[in-house]
């Protein structure tokens, strides 16, 4: 199969599909191909549908015969396996899940199964979304399409290495810390992280009830407002979901960005970062000033409390793994096992004070985005971590520029702004306020129409 | 960033106790590390300097509540 079709835009997809001169069938069985040549390489997937895949395409075909016009329609996607589906084994990356089938779907997949998709499998996930798979786990974590020595990114590693190799158009991830955004980070893709509570997390396994998104992965910021369009609106069965009104995410893009307030928060978010992710990150804001934003410093100074979102992070994290951990603990990561058993160390007192920071950063951040638009940073410090390090057992987090988002909620697109000498991808990210994606994704759009980088094919 | 020398390992013992949990004496280290770092922004706190008020629930108009 030719990389024009891997790598085809939902919007080309749709418009090949109702000039018939390609069909979902076609690309269905093209894309399964690619993935049993690329897979054994790459370790994207954990579970692949091909029988089902194959019959969501015919259904598709015979809707687009029908004049069905949903531009889902026949569009091959895949799920991070923290999210629930019916009959398809969901395993959280975990030893602990591996044989589980649901016998429910999560809102996600519902809503981009009503709306036409061929679901082609389950992607592997950082174990419960928060652990790299070492060395002689049950599943081997995924690898880097760039360069296969080096992580994708986590926790939805497979989403990201699956769309940098074509193996799929669009992708589920869940973002607790970045885990939508980092993947798109080191695997040169886009992801969404939306406003907490726009998309359900009914139905995805919980990692920290408080910071945890789900929200859409794909290769170009229109092909990602395509995917939020039918996750976005209220669900009952997350108490987070919002009511607020659902935006058209896709009819707005192509505005022009002129006058658009872009603040950049240096203090925080360019310090102890790479220079050329730092270099990578002026040519984005110089691109987008010559588009017509307006950039300018702003200051968010409670930020620098950010690293406490860990203590969020581990104290919720272990209380949903409470009971899994004692009764089976030899089924975790040992890495991961320790991760979360730090949880159990954090005092009520800790945890409090860590919230508290949380609505200082909220608070202040609110205050900036009554000035300007958007907030503009690197998403990630540096391009993709060798496996070799991050095998380290020691290796530590390091400071995020991407929990700060999670933190507040804040809508936040990852997309790529170029390459490090090394040829790995690099990225910046733009945040902006409540429910405002569309701002975001127009804005995101725009300067990726005056660059490249997502042109760019990684060499497998 | 955090410096993971402020935990020190007799208090991480301390909680690991406390917490009535059981942590391999090799990954000690690495916990210490990454506890020391996530408590460092609190270290750093004057926690009476923060003044927001938390709403534990919020009432609309309409008298949906909502805790975003």
């Amino acid at each position: 199969m030719s990389d024009e079709i891997a790598y085809a835009t939902i919007a080309e997809l749709g418009a090949r599909y109702r000039k018939r001169d390609l069909s979902p069938v076609e690309v269905t069985q093209a894309l399964l191909a690619r993935i049993e040549k690329l897979d054994p390489i790459l370790h994207a997937f954990v579970t692949l549908t091909a029988d089902s895949a194959l019959a969501e395409a015919r259904a598709a075909e015979e809707a687009l015969r029908r004049g069905d016009t949903r531009p889902l329609l026949g569009i091959p996607v895949a799920h991070k396996d923290i999210y629930l589906t019916r009959g398809v084994r969901t395993t959280g990356g975990s030893a602990l899940l591996a044989d589980w089938i649901p016998d429910e779907d999560a809102t996600c997949v519902q809503r981009w199964r009503a709306a036409g998709t061929v679901q082609l499998g389950k992607l592997i996930t950082h174990e419960f979304a928060f652990g790299l798979q070492f060395p002689g786990h049950r599943f081997p974590p995924a690898k880097n399409p760039w360069n296969l020595d080096h992580i994708p990114g986590g926790s939805s590693s497979g989403s990201g290495a699956a769309l940098a190799a074509g193996l799929v158009t669009g992708a589920t991830g869940s973002d607790t810390g970045g885990s939508i955004r980092g993947p798109a980070a080191f695997c040169g893709i886009v992801g969404l992280k939306p406003t907490y509570g726009r998309s359900s997390r009914a139905g995805v396994l919980t990692l920290s009830w408080t910071l945890d998104h789900t929200g859409p992965m794909a290769r170009t910021v229109q092909d990602c407002a395509f995917l939020l369009q039918p996750l976005a609106g209220y669900d009952p069965a997350d108490p987070a979901s919002s009511r607020a009104p659902v935006d058209d995410y896709v009819a707005p893009l192509g505005r022009d960005i002129r006058g658009l307030k872009i603040g950049v928060p240096r203090a925080y978010f360019l310090e102890d970062v790479d220079a050329e992710v730092a270099r990578a990150f002026e040519e984005a804001l110089e691109t987008l000033r010559r588009l017509g934003a307006e950039v300018r410093d702003v200051q968010i100074p409670s930020l620098k409390g950010t690293h406490s979102f860990l203590l969020i992070l581990m104290a919720e994290a272990y209380a949903y793994h409470e009971r899994d951990l004692r009764e089976h603990p030899e089924l975790y990561g040992e890495v991961l096992r320790e991760r979360i058993l730090t949880g159990a160390l954090v005092t009520a007192s800790e945890y409090t004070q860590a919230q508290r920071i949380r609505s200082e950063i909220c608070r202040e951040t609110a205050e900036v985005l009554k000035t300007v638009d958007l907030l503009a940073s690197p998403t990630a410090l540096k391009p993709a971590t060798p496996f070799a390090q991050a095998f380290d057992p020691e290796f530590a987090f390091p400071k995020s520029n991407m929990a700060p988002f999670n933190m507040t909620g804040l809508p936040t697109l990852a997309l790529p702004c170029g390459f490090s000498s090394a040829g790995l991808p690099v990225s910046f990210q733009l945040s902006g306020r409540p429910f405002e994606e569309g701002t975001v994704l127009r804005a995101g759009h725009t300067y990726e129409q005056a660059t490249t980088w997502h042109t760019r094919r990684p060499p497998v | 960033m955090a410096d993971p020398k402020e935990l020190t390992m007799e208090q991480l013992r301390e909680r690991i106790r406390a917490a009535g949990v059981t942590i391999p004496e090799h990954r000690l280290a690495m916990v210490r590390k990454l506890l020391g770092a996530a408590l460092a922004p609190l270290q750093a706190l004057d926690s009476r300097a923060i003044k927001t008020v938390e709403p534990a629930v919020r009432f609309s108009p309409e008298g949906q509540a909502s805790h975003e």
